[in-house]
């Protein structure tokens, strides 16, 4: 059973695109996320994997709908 | 063939490549201009030949792109490299038997298909022509080794510009890029696949430089703005290509 736990962030990554959360299973840090500003086109609002440690680090870089997907998402990739 | 399809050597892609990057005779050419050849129109992202197989033909690049690549895990692909009208990209084929990557199309193509046998007959009555050959995949090499020093080790910034300085070269050395714009019908997925890069940083990357008035990217075209600060973001050095008359 993991504990994911998402805590808000602002993230200089150069660009509009910097709302974004840490995600943290227990207390580790594993994933970085970030809303995905007008930019993107059709893909503004999405959740944006910017970056991931451990075993999400061997996958894509997907985006998601909502916190709520990428929380299903990032929990089944770690009991993989 | 082809005689009928090119009327002249200047016009002929191949010729125009190879002349690019070493001298031929004029006899050897005239012979180039008589070799048959198959040619075909194929669609956009379609595989011209698939890792494992084993070709009996290589492919000449007329018009449009094309891209080699490799799938790996996770249905992440790795572009190898582009290539443009008068590339022959799997050229190995001849010698490799069995296909180590694939190749498709990027845009609605015409390729010329070449035998075995039709460059079997070319390189061993063509001493000019098999040192040309020989040469245009020692540069191919010598690109590779350029992507993999950018997909490990170039900034984001870097690894595009970078390959769109290496475009403005190989496009204008066959003179399609005179005036710095040149045809471009790349995805920003597929410029992520070449660059190792997400499609959210291609994105950023990409209005960056159009920002920092670097090139613009639009309708399936790049138009460089800044050729002198594109290549000094690049950090690019055009030897690589081993184009003669070397850089614009």
């Amino acid at each position: 059973m993991t504990l994911l736990t998402f805590r808000p962030v602002r993230i200089a990554t150069g660009s509009e695109d910097e709302d974004g959360c840490l995600v943290f299973n227990e207390d580790h840090l594993i994933a970085v996320l970030v809303r995905l500003s007008d930019l993107h086109g059709d893909a503004e609002g999405k959740w944006f994997l910017e970056a991931a440690f451990g075993h999400l680090d061997h996958t894509a870089r997907p985006s998601f709908d909502s916190l709520d997907e990428a929380k299903s998402w990032i929990g089944s990739q770690i009991e993989a | 063939m082809n005689s009928d399809y090119f009327s002249d050597a200047a016009r002929h892609p191949m010729i125009r490549r190879l002349r690019s990057i070493t001298d031929i005779p004029r006899v050897e050419l005239d012979a180039l201009m008589d070799v048959k050849m198959k040619v075909v129109e194929i669609d956009a992202d379609i595989d011209i030949v698939r890792e494992g197989e084993r070709p009996t033909q290589c492919v000449l690049l007329l018009e449009g792109y094309a891209c080699r690549y490799k799938l790996l895990d996770f249905g992440k692909r790795q572009i190898l490299a582009f290539h443009i009208t008068g590339d022959l990209p799997d050229l190995q084929s001849y010698h490799l038997e069995v296909m180590d990557h694939s190749l498709c199309t990027l845009s609605p193509a015409k390729v010329a298909f070449l035998s075995h046998q039709t460059i079997d007959y070319i390189i061993t009555t063509y001493p000019k022509l098999a040192a040309a050959l020989w040469r245009s995949t020692l540069v191919d090499a010598s690109i590779f080794r350029q992507w993999i020093a950018g997909v490990g080790r170039r900034l984001a910034h870097e690894r595009i510009a970078h390959l769109i300085c290496e475009l403005v070269v190989r496009h204008r050395a066959v003179g399609l890029a005179q005036d710095f714009r040149f045809n471009f019908p790349v995805t920003q997925a597929e410029l992520g696949d070449a660059t190792g890069l997400s499609v959210v940083h291609v994105n950023r990357v990409v209005r960056d430089l159009r920002s920092m008035g670097l090139i613009t990217l639009a309708g399936g075209y790049v138009a460089v703005r800044d050729w002198a600060r594109l290549k000094k973001t690049a950090r690019f050095d055009a030897s690589y290509l081993h184009v003669r008359g070397g850089e614009p």
